[in-house]
């Protein structure tokens, strides 16, 4: 991590200072660099293209508009989790807790199944108290991460891992294993209505990328957590309060990954038991596609974002051309070799620049 | 320190008293049943009618729940076997995977059960099920009829929404359902499989084939709670019920919602409480190895026909297709209604 974040930030430095480099011009320089940022977004231009061109049904507005939706959970979720991930650590616990969130919302606001059809005056509130519901049970379970984390010194893979366990076994517990359906309409609205061709869920998935992009970027909470991530000591010694930081991005992925269930309860017009099942990998091959380091330090948001569009359109694909979903599986796993492979390549073209 | 060696003592002895006396004195002993899953409504129910009717007839039913991972439930049979009871009731993971588990079990002298998912790789001692290639041949059926009103003949164009493509019981369905509806040529079938059961993956492929193909005229998912899914990514396309008619299998709650409120045209019904009642009635035959006759049998009043097959006595219940004529009928597993009466041994 601390080697290649420095080969990047002294590729990045290096251009800026020196301007030339012996063998490349600055302009060159500078295109490759806007290339290596934005590989992500390039190759999921080429897939759109392709499979434009090559699948039949595909090139339509519909088509883009459902990879856009498709995009909308694991997207959100993604998000936390690349927070944390930069951070130097892993949250495993995502989906459960997107799960629990969706059930929760399910029970108290569907109306049949095991739904209690609780209704507010007036109507329109059920949005605003629901979401803030998936909030606060997403970050109440980050909370506990993160203090076993940071107070106790656990492993946080493992301590996400009993997480992602017990959270899942709480969904099965409080549903008996039955389902909730047929949301509140005025939650519904939110999966129904469109807003240039685009679902309003989807919207909301685009504003949180949005609204965290800029967090990541430009805030100076955003730049010390991509610093924690690198090195955690350096930022230490310079009177960053490291724990406080690393808490607070376990709440965060907690508290995204509620609304990611949030928003499927609203998709699906309620719960399942296996609601999400799956889902965390997805998330995590976004993560890695999207060019975030597992090893923390390093990635951007926008990159996941294209990543997540990149799976699902992906998987729209494989839908249209029917082919068998084990095909899904094998090129989802290839594209995340692929990714790290790019990703060494990246690294070393860097190097070479610099 | 004499009076805490004395107090654990104390408790270690009630403690092996209370494990070593049966839960209640009748008891002829205990079953395990082996459930794949808790994350469906079939397999949830299928625990508590189980339960009922093994208590009915005076056994102690113990339920362990495999998560769907076929290798831990190897390890709950071998630790069961372990543990010699009675009999041991087996909805299988993986069809295949358990054979040499029910193998193990029976050469230990312990009878198998086996509820809903059939095994016919070996023998067995008793089982009790719907038949899911069957439920594909109703399925079948009644999608002819609905073609047929809808377009005058059968034909047109079907969406088959597949549970995990792992899954035997999705393949069997959709074996059954497709052998069915070869010789009708002008039926185009598009099958997709929602990986894992999960409802938005159904959603999924029901929202990019309505883009894909809007001419499809039926929809049939292989499970209720992707019915669900599926009706919300239609609702999200602007379609309203009846538009493109829908199909599915299990008959869970959901799916009974849904065919109340005119999404859904029919439900091919798994006879979940006659199948566990089954069970029930089977169990003294079973565990105490005596012979089983084959033949009719009235199986909470459904007429259920009893054979001798290779792998041992087959009771086979009819699935039935719920439509909104009879949707509201108490038999049906989907209304939760499980029958207060307890069963009796069969003589």
């Amino acid at each position: 991590m601390n080697r290649e974040q420095t080969a990047s930030g002294a590729a990045r430095s290096g251009g800026a200072s020196s301007g030339t480099g012996p063998m490349m011009s600055r302009d060159r320089r500078a295109l490759i660099e806007f290339l290596l940022d934005n590989l992500v977004w390039i190759m999921l231009a080429i897939v759109l293209a392709v499979f434009s061109i090559a699948i039949p049904n595909f090139f339509q507005i519909g088509i883009f508009a459902n990879i856009v939706e498709q995009s909308t959970f694991v997207g959100v979720m993604a998000i936390g989790l690349a927070i944390v991930i930069i951070a130097g650590n892993m949250d495993l616990s995502v989906e459960s807790i997107a799960a629990l969130t969706a059930m929760v919302t399910g029970i108290l606001f569907c109306a049949r199944g095991i739904g209690l059809g609780i209704t507010l005056t007036p109507e329109w509130l059920v949005l605003p108290v629901s979401l803030l519901l998936a909030l606060v049970i997403g970050g109440i379970i980050g909370v506990l991460n993160g203090l076993l984390v940071v107070r106790l010194k656990m492993n946080a893979f493992i301590v996400t891992l009993a997480s992602y366990i017990w959270v899942r076994g709480l969904v099965v517990a409080i549903s008996g294993g039955r389902s909730a359906q047929d949301l509140a309409p005025s939650l519904r609205f939110m999966g129904i209505q469109t807003f240039a061709f685009i679902p309003l869920i989807a919207w909301l998935a685009i504003a949180c990328f949005a609204l965290f992009t800029f967090v990541m970027a430009k805030t100076p909470f955003g730049r010390h957590v991509t610093m924690i991530g690198g090195n955690p000591v350096a930022p230490f010694r310079a009177g960053i309060k490291v724990d406080r930081l690393v808490l607070i991005t376990f709440v965060l992925a907690g508290a995204i990954a509620g609304v990611a269930g949030w928003l499927l309860a609203i998709r699906t017009s309620g719960a399942t038991a296996n609601l999400g099942v799956g889902m965390l990998f997805n998330a995590f091959a976004a993560v890695v596609i999207g060019g975030v380091s597992l090893k923390g330090g390093i990635g951007r948001l926008p990159g996941v974002y294209a990543g997540v569009l990149l799976l699902s359109s992906i998987h729209t694909a494989i839908n249209l051309m029917g082919l068998p979903a084990h095909y899904t599986q094998m090129i989802l796993g290839a594209l995340v070799l692929a990714a790290v492979l790019i990703d060494t390549v990246k690294l070393q073209i860097r190097q070479t620049l610099a | 320190m004499k009076r805490l060696l004395s107090g654990v003592m104390g408790a270690l002895a009630i403690a092996v008293v209370a494990l070593a006396t049966p839960a209640w004195a009748e008891s002829k002993g205990k079953i395990y049943y082996l459930v794949p899953t808790l994350l469906d409504e079939f397999q949830t129910e299928s625990v508590a009618a189980i339960e009922k009717f093994l208590k009915d007839v005076g056994y102690e039913p113990v339920t362990l729940n495999a998560d769907n991972k076929t290798d831990l439930q190897q390890s709950q049979m071998n630790d069961v076997i372990n543990l010699k009871p009675k009999a041991i009731v087996l909805a299988a993971v993986d069809f295949n995977a358990l054979q040499p588990s029910i193998e193990k079990a029976r050469a230990a002298g312990i009878p198998v059960m086996i509820f809903d998912r059939q095994i016919t790789s070996t023998a067995v001692d008793f089982t009790s099920v719907a038949g899911t290639v069957e439920i594909g041949h109703v399925a079948a059926g009644e999608i002819q009829r609905l073609l047929k009103e809808k377009n005058g003949a059968v034909k047109g164009k079907v969406l088959q929404v597949l549970g995990d493509p792992a899954d035997p019981y999705t393949l069997d369905i959709q074996k059954g359902f497709e052998e069915r509806m070869k010789e009708f040529a002008d039926v185009k079938i598009i099958s997709l499989p929602a990986m894992q059961w999960e409802a938005s993956n159904a959603g999924t492929i029901v929202a990019d084939q309505l883009l894909a193909n809007p001419d499809i005229d039926l929809i049939f998912v292989h499970a209720a709670h992707l019915a669900v899914a599926a009706v919300a990514s239609m609702e999200a396309k602007g379609k309203k019920p009846g538009d493109v008619l829908l199909v599915s299998s299990n008959g869970a709650p959901v799916g009974l919602d849904l065919i109340r409120k005119g999404w859904e045209q029919v439900e091919v019904e798994q006879p979940l409480y006659a199948q566990a009642a089954a069970i029930g009635m089977f169990a003294d035959k079973v565990a105490n190895k005596q012979e089983i006759k084959p033949g009719k049998y009235q199986v909470l009043g459904l007429e259920s026909e009893l054979t001798i097959e290779s792998w041992g006595p087959n009771l086979k219940i009819p699935g039935a297709a719920i439509t909104k004529d009879n949707v509201d009928e108490s038999r049906f597993w989907g209304n939760l209604k499980a029958p207060a009466e307890p069963v009796t041994p069969v003589e």
